[in-house]
This record gives structure tokens, C-alpha cells and sequence, in this order.
């Protein structure tokens, strides 16, 4: 039993780096980030790239990963999402471009890296250690390590700087924030790269403990955004919360179903949360929809 | 040889015009974005599947296939009823990938992963539609059959409450009528002729397996249907044209198949980015999303 709770907190680690991109995101600029996964996804096949093709070292390749992933973001914002808010889309129009661009951006890494599966290998294969009875090994001990610290990091960051308190204020109130004078678009720019950059580091971990699949944005945006909702989807903490939930609950369910269920779980825990609790554990009641 | 291609060609552009004009009487006559229409599909598809393999007539199946689908609606339609937008389409989505996980795992009906071979081709009257000119008149007649129905929804007294429905419910429901009934029996009439769509598919190949029911099939159609423009029946029709026959020269340029695969999805959501920027209500629409 521990074991299964520690794998579920070793994957609810990694989806917690994406659901809280995603949420910070939504809480910010309001609509469904649907490429948020591809962005992750790319991330994961630059590590690939610098590291294992163009072999230049762990830690140049890591920052060339997430230079990447940020950019990646911030031009999804600049050339799609910008000129849609400009004309006055709707949230739902942004969710379907982002869906557009997941697709294009999968498309994109399968026709470069073709269909194959990648594998990075940066620590050797060792044997796990111990621990009260559960099996752990080294890099999943650094993947929770790194998520926590990252987490920590982005809470203190929006807590306490000048850029995490305007883009909570623009989260808050758009209107009052403009008057106060912050511009809004280019407080939604940086949510996109500060989201993104979290993603690239969510990509290069993801691209350490698993395989590496042109597709597999499409499952780690639909983990992401469930623990985002299973959290509430405007409070970045909620977010955190409803992805290790999410990791455990997978875990969980697949001790006792077919292990080809585990991807239905996300779906059904998300489904329970938009019809009885759509504002999530800690979420406010103001961004929710009805 | 040519003409067999060509014919071949037809017949994909019925069946897409089937599942977009049905997913149009959702979106865009409905307003209830649902992204579930592929599940709805694959229900259509294994039910007639499942059926034909057991030796049921081609009719029953046909019939079949749209009722299991309907009812699929309909069920899916309680409890998402009260949601709205994007918070809709996240839920339908979630659908679609609960069929696609049981489609995968239930291996004692579906046969999982491995798929169901064999399915004959249909056989109406004692007429056999075994070579694709018969099959392409089959599937003519079953569009444009689609296509009337749709039409004749839409121009209904019942078409000018799901109208009123799309554009202001509460003003609908002032008026007595019952949003919540109209949007069910909305969906579930969607979603039965995305199942005739789905035998259509089955008895064409006369094989399926989960692979075929991705998010990703979902792409040309939610492409055809914003291409089309929202509650434009005629510009659907031109668009299901473009979107099967505009990959197609790929083919001849003598690209690998390994390329034409992620290069089709390139082309459909790069359209569908560039009609959502530059041309929001596509060829014909009538409406814009919201």
C-alpha cells in the first residue's frame, strides 16, 4: 500500500508541474489552455535533443530545454492567442486554437522525431532503495525533490515579487489592474513564459522517468488540467493538491482494474468534478462557471 | 483504377459529412460544444460491428448503431446539461476517451487493442454493396438523407427553439420552453447520426479497432465544421470536400506514409487556426462561437 501511494506522489509530482502552468494560466488570462501539454511535450523532446542526439551535457541541455519550452509558450501566446483576444474570442474559440495547436505541435515532433518511442538516459539504472518496505530509486527521489522545490519557489514567487503580485491582480481583477497600471497583455506574456518554463522542467523530468511519445502531451494536458479542476482551477495551490490526488487515485485504481483503465481515471474523477464540485477543493467560487 | 481512388475518396467525404453535419446540429444549432462526437462514433461503430458479426442484417445493425448512439446522447446529456462552454466541452471530451478506454480494455466484447475483423459488407434486399461505386451510393444516399434531416431540424418550429436556446437560454426558458429537454433531445439526435456514421465506417473498412475513435479523428471534423461555418449546412458540405481532398496531392508528391500521417494533421490544424484568426465564421456561418 505505501508503495502504491509513493508511485501515485511521484506522478502526482509531475502533474502537478503541469496543472500548475496550466492553472496559472487559466487563474490569469481565463481560458483553457489546451497546448499547455504539447508544450511540456516539447520540452521533453529538446532535453532529447541537446542531450542525448547533440550530446552537450546534462545541465546545458536542461536549460536549453527550458529556454525552449518558455518560447515555445510565448509564441503560442504571441501569433494565436494574442490576435484571438484582440478580436474579442470567446474562451471557448481559445480553447479550440489551443487544440489546434496541440495538434499541430504533435504533429510536429512526430514527423521530426518520427513514431518511435525515446528513451534519456542521464542517471544509470540503479536499483531502488529501500524505504519503510516501498521501492524508490534515485531520480524518483530528485523528481519529487525538484517539483517541491519548484512549487515552493512559485508560490513564494507569487507571494512575494512585483511580477507574481500583478499577475495575481490581473487574475483578480483585470479592470482595476489596468487602472492601476499594469498592462494586462504584458502580464499575460509572462504568465505564458513563467507557465512555460514550468512546463520545460515538468518535459525534462517527464523525459527522464518515462518514454518519450509524439502524443503524449495530449494525456499530460488532460492530467494537468483534471488536477487543476480536482483542485480548483483558479488557486494555483489547489492545482498542486488536485494532481497529487489525481496520481494517487491512478495508482489506486490501478491496483484493482486493468492497468488500460488508468488513463480513464483522470476522465472520471474530472467528470465528477465539473457536475458536483466545477470550483474544485480550494477554489473560489468567483471564476467558476455555472 | 483512378476512378476506384476517387470513388474511395467519396465515400470518406459521406461519412465526414454525416458526422459534421450532426456534430453542426450541436455546435452550431444547439450551442453545446461537444467534443464527444467521436465517442458517439465509436459507439455507432462497435454496435454495428458487434451486431453484424453475430449475423443481424445490414438494416438492424444500421438502426442499431444510431439507437445505442442516441441513447449514449441522451445519457451523456443529463448530467452535463447545467454546464456550459468550455467547462461543456472538457466533459464531452472526457467521453470521448472513457469510449476510447473501454473500447481498448473490455476485451471480452471489444477485443481490446486487437480489434474486430471481418465485418461483411452490408446487404440490403438481397442487393450486396460488396465494390466501392455501390458502397459510394450507400454512403451518398445516407449524407444527404443526414443532411435533410438536419435541415428540416433546423428549419422546424423545434429548430427556432434550439436557436433561442444557443442564443439566450434564459429568454427560452421566459418563453416556457424547456432548455434542459430541448438540448437532450438535441444531443442525443447528434449523436445517433454519428452512430449511422460509425456503421457506415465499420461496414466500409470492415474492420475497427480503439485506434480509429482517437481525439485525434476529431480534428477533421471540428475542422469542417468551423470551416463550414456554425449552422451553415452548405458551407459544411464544400468544407468536407476541402478537408478530405486537400491532403490528398501528399500522396502523389511520393511522400512515406510515415509523413503523410502528421502532415494531413498539420494541414487540418493550421486551417483551422487560420479560420478561427482571419475568417471566424468560416464560408457560410451564421453565428460565431461563444
Amino acid at each position: 500500500m505505501l508503495q502504491i501511494l509513493l508511485n501515485g506522489i511521484i506522478a502526482g509530482a509531475i502533474y502537478a508541474l503541469v496543472a500548475a502552468g496550466f492553472a496559472l494560466v487559466y487563474s490569469t488570462a481565463r481560458f483553457v489552455h489546451f497546448a499547455h501539454g504539447a508544450i511540456v511535450a516539447g520540452g521533453a523532446y529538446a532535453l532529447f535533443f541537446f542531450f542525448e542526439r547533440l550530446a552537450i551535457g546534462f545541465w546545458p541541455a536542461a536549460v536549453l530545454a527550458i529556454a525552449v519550452a518558455a518560447l515555445l509558450g510565448w509564441v503560442c501566446n504571441e501569433l494565436v492567442y494574442k490576435p484571438l483576444r484582440h478580436r474579442g474570442a470567446t474562451p471557448l474559440i481559445l480553447l479550440l486554437a489551443g487544440f489546434a495547436l496541440l495538434v499541430l505541435i504533435e504533429s510536429l515532433l512526430l514527423l521530426i522525431f518520427g513514431a518511435d518511442v525515446k528513451v534519456i538516459r542521464v542517471l544509470p539504472v540503479e536499483r531502488g532503495m529501500d524505504f519503510f518496505g516501498a521501492i524508490i530509486t534515485p531520480l524518483q527521489v530528485v523528481i519529487v525533490v525538484v517539483a517541491a522545490l519548484l512549487l515552493v519557489g512559485l508560490h513564494a514567487f507569487m507571494s512575494f515579487t512585483r511580477l507574481g503580485r500583478s499577475l495575481r491582480a490581473v487574475a483578480s481583477n483585470k479592470v482595476v489592474a489596468q487602472i492601476r497600471g499594469i498592462s494586462v497583455e504584458a502580464t499575460y506574456a509572462k504568465a505564458f513564459l513563467l507557465a512555460s518554463a514550468i512546463a520545460g522542467v515538468a518535459g525534462i523530468l517527464v523525459g527522464m522517468e518515462y518514454n518519450l511519445e509524439p502524443t503524449m502531451g495530449t494525456s499530460l494536458v488532460i492530467k494537468g488540467f483534471t488536477g487543476a479542476i480536482v483542485g480548483g482551477v483558479d488557486s494555483v495551490p489547489g492545482a498542486i493538491l488536485g494532481a497529487l490526488l489525481l496520481g494517487v487515485a491512478e495508482n489506486v485504481a490501478a491496483w484493482y482494474l486493468p492497468s488500460g483503465y488508468k488513463d480513464a481515471v483522470a476522465f472520471v474523477l474530472l467528470f465528477l468534478f465539473l457536475l458536483f464540485k466545477p470550483n474544485g477543493i480550494m477554489g473560489s467560487n468567483k471564476g467558476a462557471r455555472k | 483504377m483512378i476512378e476506384a481512388y476517387l470513388a474511395h475518396l467519396l465515400v470518406l467525404v459521406c461519412i465526414y459529412i454525416v458526422l459534421a453535419v450532426s456534430l453542426q446540429l450541436s455546435i452550431g444549432f444547439t450551442g453545446l460544444f461537444n467534443l464527444g462526437h467521436i465517442g458517439f462514433y465509436a459507439v455507432g461503430a462497435y454496435a454495428s460491428a458487434l451486431l453484424a458479426l453475430s449475423g443481424q442484417p445490414f438494416w438492424l445493425c444500421f438502426l442499431a448503431a444510431g439507437v445505442f448512439a442516441g441513447l449514449t446522447g441522451w445519457l451523456l446529456s443529463l448530467p452535463t446539461g447545467k454546464l456550459k462552454g468550455d467547462y461543456l466541452a472538457l466533459a464531452t471530451l472526457g467521453f470521448s476517451f472513457l469510449v476510447y478506454a473501454v473500447a481498448l480494455n473490455w476485451n471480452d466484447l471489444t477485443r481490446g487493442a486487437l480489434g474486430l475483423p471481418g465485418i461483411p459488407k452490408p446487404e440490403l434486399f438481397g442487393f450486396a454493396f460488396s465494390d466501392t461505386y455501390s458502397f459510394l451510393a450507400l454512403a451518398a444516399v445516407v449524407a444527404i438523407a443526414s443532411y435533410l434531416i438536419v435541415q428540416r431540424i433546423a428549419s422546424s418550429p423545434f429548430g427556432r427553439v434550439l436557436g433561442s436556446v444557443r442564443d439566450d437560454e434564459l429568454a427560452a426558458r421566459t418563453l416556457g420552453k424547456n432548455a434542459a429537454r430541448t438540448k437532450s433531445i438535441a444531443l442525443a439526435s447528434s449523436a445517433f447520426l454519428a452512430g449511422l456514421a460509425g456503421s457506415l465506417y465499420a461496414y466500409y473498412i470492415t474492420f475497427i479497432d480503439p485506434f480509429s475513435f482517437t481525439l485525434l479523428e476529431l480534428v477533421p471534423v471540428l475542422a469542417i465544421v468551423v470551416i463550414g461555418g456554425l449552422a451553415s449546412l452548405e458551407g459544411t458540405i464544400l468544407a468536407a470536400f476541402l478537408v478530405v481532398l486537400l491532403p490528398e496531392p501528399l500522396r502523389f508528391i511520393g511522400f512515406p506514409s510515415s509523413v503523410i500521417g502528421p502532415a494531413r494533421q498539420i494541414i487540418f490544424a493550421l486551417l483551422l487556426l487560420a479560420v478561427l484568426l482571419y475568417r471566424p465564421k468560416g464560408i457560410g456561418g451564421k453565428v460565431e462561437l461563444d
